[in-house]
């Protein structure tokens, strides 16, 4: 209770102490919202909806296609047959 | 005086609990959780941004948007595509562009290409959403977004691929990026896939 009163006169005499909790405060606050990576974030510019996109349900796994591109820098030598990303061709 | 300055402590207690009551509510609201899955991001169709640069199908039914930081790269000769590289070589960004050329159909996109992907490139694919009549420049198109990972290397990647009907003409549109960069790039290629221009 001595210490608790101690302070407060402490605060009297320098009201603007008050001030320093509160601004550390407001600063996590703002340090918390202007750090957060959302995956939702949008470059300027970004895509915006449409009102027929319309969601479908996952698919479900089938058979595979025939006639599979073979891999290891074979078939058609693009860069999805040596572990790079899938291009967009139909496996024809 | 004693009264009042107890009045004044707990005022002054008072205040520092709400500034970190504020805080504490502000950080638990800011900080990333489980993103939801399933839901399809916005698109809206529109021209690329001024200083991007564009590559054409080989038999002009569309043209693939790209930004400057890209190169175009190597593939199969009626294709296109864009990348960023690493000094290793590794894919950090990637854009593609072919023309329609196995049975995928709008309707059956999404399940079609996660098929192909676990027929062809990948060891395994999931599917993180999807989307049909999304409106392009010049067309139609269905879309997924998936995560697969390769058979050679086990490299894991996220990728928005978007099956888009013009008037005279089908084509793909792929954009990736390694899974772990996902997040990053997505807003990039969402802007490629938008920009792109099918006829």
């Amino acid at each position: 209770m001595t210490i608790l009163v101690a302070r407060v006169k402490e605060f009297q005499r320098h009201p603007r102490l008050l001030a320093l909790p509160a601004a550390a405060g407001l600063a996590i606050a703002l340090a918390a919202c202007g750090s957060s990576g959302s995956p939702s974030a949008k470059p300027t510019g970004a895509a915006h909806s449409h009102p027929h996109s319309a969601p479908v349900h996952a698919a479900k796994p089938s058979a595979q296609t025939p006639n599979p591109i073979p891999q290891g820098n074979s078939g058609d030598h693009d860069a999805d047959n040596n572990g790079g990303p899938s291009d967009g061709d139909g496996n024809i | 005086m004693s009264a009042r300055i107890w009045r004044r402590g707990r005022y002054a207690l008072a205040v520092v609990a709400a500034a970190a009551a504020i805080a504490v509510t502000v950080v638990a609201f800011a900080l990333p959780g489980p993103s939801p899955r399933g839901a399809f991001p916005v698109l809206h169709a529109a021209a690329a941004p001024a200083g991007w640069r564009h590559l054409g199908l080989p038999n002009g039914a569309a043209v693939l948007s790209y930004p400057p930081s890209l190169r175009p790269v190597a593939g199969d000769k009626d294709a296109v595509s864009a990348a960023r590289l690493s000094r290793a070589g590794a894919f950090q960004l990637y854009l593609n562009a072919t023309p329609r050329q196995g049975a995928e159909r709008l309707r059956n996109w999404a399940a079609f290409r996660l098929r192909l992907l676990r027929s062809d490139d990948a060891v395994s694919a999931r599917e993180v959403a999807a989307a049909q009549g999304l409106r392009f420049r010049g067309g139609t198109g269905s879309c997924v977004i998936d995560g697969y990972v390769t058979r050679i290397g086990a490299h894991h990647y996220d990728e928005i691929a978007c099956l888009v009907q013009g008037r005279t003409s089908a084509s793909v549109i792929v954009g990736a990026a390694p899974a772990a960069a996902w997040t990053r790039a997505r807003p990039l290629l969402l802007r490629a896939v938008a920009a792109y221009l099918v006829g």
